[in-house]
């Protein structure tokens, strides 16, 4: 494990991995993952499924629990058993429809936890990830900072009415 | 109520089907070019997150696609948006997460300046002139496309966080509101359950969040403008992206698996006397109003947020005004229930209005065999 300039320890904890992979193109990652089943051998634990879920929040007035309403949801749990006869099972559950992505991403979760095959590829677009992740923090950023109201301005004379 | 079963409309309903899309796809210049939904999702953003809130599912593409199905109908896309919900199966209930770790796009407060990290006005309308910008009907596409881009370059270097502490901690912390009280009861699912006055908060809300924004503006707007006694002031409206954290399938620790924009609204309503002899020795509170859906939809959040502090009232004390009445807004706010209802006077309704016929008909017999002349007949005559 590195520190970046930033602070942040790299590679990232494996909460963060979903995160990172699901900000690369859906092809790239499921490219990888293809790639890996090709060496290695890849099982479902269970199958691969794409529904809905409900999203649950507290209200932040009287913390009442409720149903915003429902999110698409796909969800995959494999595991790979590479030609050394390393084991490892991966997971995804992702806010999309694609169950083909969540299962690209579990291989990928795998691979990346065991160091199995082909795992420096897997961090690679972790890090491609991350930088779609910062780029888009960037735009976010700039709207706020663009638009920040300085209350200190007023009354201090310099946009004051002179009448 | 009758029904009468007719052949030979196939043809026609067919035909129907082929004029609507011809028109979509029918105007002055010949081979325009069909929306992209990327296009109907971030230009029209919006829009998109209206159907996204009032089909109660947050998927920008199928709310996208919705939009272009129905030709910009709201009601109709909504209805397309839910029906599609109901085709998929339910695959888990998310774990209580955190609007807290909204990363912000937008936050105001009309109560206090000097919120904690400031306020950040964020992409809004709101300071803007309403007159027309002529220029947008001749837009190219080279400055559209280097729009985004020549913002974030001009954009000040100031790094702020992605979340902010809320306004009501803040009040909470000087006890001029009642401490956050415990989560007692479960979540009422409106999907799986039908209501059933009285009906919990929990429902009141999930109800609201996927409600008809048309239908909560003017329901709210009658208690703003005296049908009710509210008086709110926004403590604070944010826009943001909630990070939903769901359990890893294999580690179980909790892991983003996306973000969904929102829009949350608290407002601070007038404390009210306490009557009750445990009340009394209490120090008097402010009362909150609470708003929030899917997408970036300030009126909506607005107007939830002011109907939700109606409702507190109605629910305790009686309703003494309509957006008080839980029954009253809660049966009326759905887009979808009040569209189809009004849409259905459409449909044949040929035996019911035969029977109406009938009915006019005998008793214009009935005048007659009294020997009274209808008042139509003697203009007629």
């Amino acid at each position: 494990m590195t520190i970046s300039a930033t602070g942040e320890s790299w590679p990232p904890a494996r909460s963060q991995w979903l995160r990172y992979w699901s900000a690369v193109p859906a092809e790239q990652t499921e490219a990888l993952a293809a790639d890996i089943a090709g060496l290695c051998e890849v099982r479902d634990v269970t199958l691969p499924q794409n529904g809905l879920g409900l999203l649950k929040l507290p209200d932040s007035a009287l913390n009442d629990l409720y149903f915003l309403g429902e999110v698409p949801v796909s969800h995959a749990h494999v595991e790979v058993t590479a030609p050394d006869g390393t084991r490892s099972e991966g997971g995804a559950r992702l806010l999309d429809d694609r169950q083909s992505l969540a299962r690209a991403l579990a291989v990928l979760d795998a691979t990346l936890a065991e160091r199995l095959p082909k795992h420096e590829q897997a961090l690679d677009l972790l890090n491609t990830g991350r930088a779609a992740i910062l780029e888009t923090r960037a735009e976010r950023n700039a709207i706020l900072a663009t638009t920040r109201v300085d209350f200190s301005l007023l009354g201090d004379g310099s946009e004051d009415d002179d009448e | 109520m009758g029904y009468v079963a007719i052949k030979g409309g196939e043809k026609a309903i067919d035909g129907a089907a082929d004029a609507l899309e011809a028109l979509r796809a029918s105007g002055p210049v010949s081979g325009s070019e069909p929306l992209s939904l990327n296009a109907i999702e971030h230009q029209l953003r919006l829009l998109t997150s209206r159907i996204m809130s009032e089909g109660g599912l947050y998927h920008p593409q199928l709310a996208a696609l919705a939009i272009k199905q129905m030709q910009g109908d709201t009601l109709e896309a909504g209805f397309a948006l839910r029906a599609y919900r109901s085709t998929k199966p339910r695959l888990l209930e998310t774990p209580p997460q955190d609007t807290g770790n909204m990363r912000l796009i937008r936050r105001i407060s009309s109560a206090f300046k000097d919120i904690p990290g400031g306020q950040m006005l964020g992409p809004t309308h709101d300071y803007a002139l309403r007159l027309m910008r002529f220029e947008l009907a001749e837009e190219s596409p080279e400055p559209f496309r280097k729009m985004a881009s020549t913002f974030l370059k001009n954009a000040p270097e100031e790094a702020l966080p992605d979340s902010f502490p809320k306004v009501l901690d803040a009040l909470r912390s000087e006890r001029l509101l009642p401490p956050k009280a415990e989560q007692r009861n479960p979540a009422f699912d409106i999907t799986r359950d039908p209501l059933i006055f009285p009906v919990s908060r929990s429902a009141a809300l999930a109800t609201m969040a996927r409600a008809e924004t048309g239908s909560m503006l003017a329901i709210a707007y009658s208690n703003m403008r005296g049908y009710g006694d509210i008086h709110p002031t926004v403590a604070e409206l944010r826009v943001g992206y909630l990070p939903v954290m769901l359990p890893h399938p294999v580690t179980g620790e909790l892991t983003e698996a996306g973000e969904v924009l929102m829009t949350e609204c608290e407002v601070i309503a007038m404390y009210e006397p306490e009557d009750t002899e445990s009340a009394k020795d209490a120090a008097p509170e402010f009362t909150l109003g609470y708003g929030a859906c899917f997408g970036h939809n300030e009126t909506k959040a607005i107007s939830m947020a002011i109907l939700d502090r109606a409702l507190q009232k109605g629910m305790r004390d009686g309703p003494e005004n309509p957006s008080e009445d839980p029954e009253f807004v809660l049966m009326h706010i759905d887009g979808v229930d009040s569209m189809g209802f009004a849409n259905h006077y459409k449909m044949p309704h040929y035996v019911t209005f035969q029977s109406d016929m009938d009915r006019l008909r005998s008793t214009r017999e009935k005048y007659q065999a009294r020997g009274e002349t209808p008042q139509e007949e003697t203009h007629e005559s």
